[in-house]
């Protein structure tokens, strides 16, 4: 391997140098004097920030991820250390949450696609969703597009049960998820009706397999996608536990849809620490959200994560999945940083904080990341610097940003008689204020750049998944 | 050149079925080709019927060839191949370069999976992985698909152990790559602890994964993987990390790692519950920063009776 390709760029080298810099950038009141403008001494405490975060340890040996890495933090640090993309700081030198940009970005997305865009035509309910959660996260309202989402979608719906991405589509079970989301979004008995729920039970039962976990699609593949998809929509419909007469896992002796689910998410606890996709596979960020949330609709958090986990071992992978200097999150060991992580890791610390503890991730860098990182200069949110906005990382961006700015509590006694049947867990969440600092850290956001609270297990605007769940709890028959 | 059903004479007895929306005015509406849109028409008008046919599996393919993302098309592609019980050697061979045109494609890897497990034979398959790990060395699909085709072939082979090594060789910082090892390792024994000399010389290999660049992760969680997988005392490996940290010697660190797993040998010693606190404090001001908290957390974990492995 050429230790000399490949060679961080001076700056980096700079950064990573120098024990001393968090010192020597320190401003002293002269200094300040000194300085040209307001905006350059922010940017000059952002780069001492960065400095002082960054990992002092760097090994010398090149190799392709080193390579992809220096590459990867020398494009964003630029936008961590000033603001390249011009826009309007927030008092602590940071760019504001670009809301005016960000909402008409959204809705175009919701609007109409030319032919090339024909490789979407199998996840178009995932387009609306994501539309619409970002939407409604950053404040706006999304009553206007009920009507339409609702025949919509009734276009994707199997008459064999389930929504698949498009008229004539096979059920599959993240369609499914992507529907119902979007559908409890808009909400109103209009929309709950909608849903083909005894179709739906029926199709459920068939992706239940022997082991305990779930396939995505009649044929598809088994993953803890599946299993998180299917709870999720148990749950928000108010679907009986037992699995239905046909379902091809009672042949193997289950009755339950949850028979042997918290032992197979287990088993997607990998060596690291982590949750993989299915048993022995790679632990990964977006399956982390996963597990912890179907464990978090079986039952409270604290009981369930820590029957099936070995929570120190999991908060030590998801901690490590901050990336330092950039704040973002990585879905793997040794990867890039990428904004649609501040979800999918940002909002495991909700669940799993019920499990270890609260105060253990740093909500301040992952805010910085997306806010200063992660902002498209014409709108939307990005994976980082370089790549094009799309709706799945404006959502997932968003919110992570409402993960880091909120905390939320599980709580026994919140919202009253909700949540009384089977997997009713999830609707005993309360809002324990928003985030002020924790004496290590402090905020890096004002209040406009605050978005909107967010189901710290289903993922849709507070308030909206116990609408649904009480109204399908009024519900007698299937 | 664009292909068209509505004039051929060998489909002249379906009757597409043309997309609905539900609608006027659907959310996300893509204005389909003509050529595209009328494909899907006679797809699912066959898939009411349940036609299953040399000329559906050409239908399959053209829609494939537009939207390779189709989930819809592949399953029942799969179904048709079953039922007309085709030659699935010759699926292979087109499949491959499909695959290799869409590397981030879930359903390529899951109709391969199908395939080749009705095919029952791997032949040919590491080849055709290695190919498209030469484009993308993290893919998910790739290896989750890998570890499939060696559990269903029963490939925990010394050959497979040394392909490993050549990826991690490539590049040691190849975390699916160190899964994949520790799958080949340790996966087939389901839970069951690896013989002995099988131990010694995984736990040498990551050490000497570790030398060449101690900052990296993948080998160290690897080290420690298999000592817990074995159940064996984490305390095995303090003189290697202390090859790379000492809490006496704050400026002489190499790897936060090695600052890490001391943290957990001295958490199990007797008394030693200061030198850990060494550590933690070593990680949250100097070589670790931006996981203060999750430091904390750790010398909250101290306190605790039996500490982790
Ligand atoms: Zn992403």
């Amino acid at each position: 391997m050429a230790a000399s390709s490949g060679k961080p760029s001076s700056r980096l080298e700079e950064l990573l140098s120098s024990s001393k810099r968090v010192e020597d950038l320190s401003l002293t009141d002269d200094e300040y004097e000194d300085m040209e403008t307001i905006s350059t001494v922010l940017e000059s405490a952002n780069a001492t920030y960065i400095s002082s975060v960054a990992l002092p340890l760097q090994d010398l040996l090149t190799t392709e991820t080193s390579e992809v890495q220096d590459e990867t933090l020398e494009a964003i640090l630029p936008f961590l250390e000033g603001n390249p993309n011009g826009f309007e700081l927030n008092s602590f030198g940071i760019p504001k949450l670009q809301r005016k940009i960000h909402i008409p970005f959204l809705h175009h997305a919701l609007g109409d696609y030319p032919p090339q865009f024909a490789a979407m035509d199998a996840s178009k309910p995932w387009i609306l969703y994501w539309c619409l959660q970002g939407l409604t996260a950053l404040g706006c309202s999304v009553d206007d597009y009920r009507e339409r989402v609702i025949y919509t979608f009734a276009s994707c719906q199997h008459p064999q049960g389930g929504f698949g991405g498009g008229h004539g589509q096979l059920p599959h079970l993240a369609a499914t998820y992507a529907a119902i989301l979007s559908l409890v979004i808009v909400g109103t008995p209009k929309a709950y009706s909608s849903i083909n729920r005894s179709a739906m039970y029926s199709f459920l039962g068939q992706m239940k397999q022997a082991d305990g976990g779930f396939t995505m699609a009649p044929g598809g593949e088994e993953d803890i996608r599946g299993a998180f998809c299917a709870l999720v929509t148990l749950s928000l419909l108010t679907l009986p536990l037992e699995l239905p007469p046909d379902a091809p896992a009672r042949k193997h002796g289950l009755t339950s849809f949850t028979d042997r689910l918290g032992e197979w998410i287990g088993k997607c606890q990998t060596f690291e620490g982590g949750i993989s996709a299915a048993p022995t596979n790679e632990a990964h960020g977006a399956y982390a959200f996963c597990g912890l949330g179907c464990l978090s609709i079986m039952g409270p958090p604290k009981e369930t994560v820590n029957q099936y986990l070995d929570v120190p071992h999991l908060v030590q992978w998801l901690s490590y999945r901050q990336c330092a200097p950039e704040g973002g999150y990585n879905g793997r060991t040794n990867k890039l940083v990428d904004g649609c992580y501040s979800h999918w890791v940002g909002s495991c610390w909700a669940l799993l904080e019920e499990a270890a503890g609260p105060g253990i991730f740093n909500r301040s860098a992952l805010g910085r990341y997306i806010l200063s990182a992660a902002q498209f200069k014409k709108g939307g949110l990005i994976d980082k610097p370089g790549k094009r906005p799309d709706a799945y990382h404006t959502c997932y961006n968003l919110a992570g940003l409402s993960a880091a700015q909120y905390q939320y509590k599980f709580d026994e006694r919140a919202n009253g008689d909700i949540g009384q049947g089977a997997l009713g867990a999830p609707y005993y969440w309360k809002v324990d204020g928003e985030w002020q600092g924790d004496g290590v850290w402090g905020k890096v956001w004002d209040k406009d750049d605050i978005v909107q609270l967010i189901h710290p297990v289903f993922v849709v605007p507070w308030g909206k998944a116990e609408e649904c769940r009480s109204y399908f709890e009024g519900k007698k028959d299937l | 050149m664009p292909k068209f059903y509505h004039d051929d004479p060998e489909w002249a007895d379906i009757e597409p079925i043309a997309q609905e929306d539900g609608g006027p005015h659907p959310l996300a509406a893509i204005a389909y080709t003509d050529e595209y849109s009328e494909a899907m028409g006679f797809l699912r008008a066959v898939m009411v019927n349940n036609e299953y046919s040399e000329r559906v599996l050409g239908l399959t393919e053209h829609i494939i060839k537009m939207n390779a993302a189709h989930y819809t098309v592949w399953l029942y592609r799969a179904k048709v191949l079953e039922q007309l019980g085709a030659d699935l050697r010759r699926e292979i061979a087109w499949l491959n370069p499909t695959a290799l045109k869409h590397l981030k494609n879930y359903q390529i890897w899951n109709h391969r999976q199908t395939i080749i497990d009705k095919l029952g034979s791997p032949e040919g398959e590491s080849e055709f992985i290695s190919t498209m790990l030469e484009q993308d060395s993290k893919n998910y699909h790739v290896w989750s698909y890998r570890q499939w085709l060696v559990q269903r072939f029963d490939l925990y082979t010394d050959e497979e152990l040394k392909w490993t090594e050549n990826m991690i060789e490539e590049d040691v910082r190849n975390n699916s790559a160190w899964n994949h090892r520790f799958y080949l390792v340790v996966g087939k024994k389901d839970g069951q602890a690896v013989p002995e000399d099988a131990v010694q010389r995984e736990l040498e290999y990551a050490k000497a994964a570790i030398r060449k660049a101690p900052q990296n992760q993948s080998p160290w969680n690897y080290l420690r993987g298999i000592l817990r997988h074995n159940k064996l005392p984490i305390a095995m490996i303090k003189g290697f990390a202390l090859e790379f940290a000492d809490v006496e010697k704050p400026d002489d660190v190499y790897s936060s790692h090695a600052l890490d797993t001391l943290v957990d040998i001295y958490a199990e010693e007797e008394d030693k519950k200061e030198e850990a606190k060494k550590a933690l404090e070593l990680l949250a001001t100097r070589y670790d920063p931006i996981r203060k908290q999750y430091w904390n957390y750790r010398k909250g974990l101290l306190g605790q009776t039996s500490a982790m492995a």
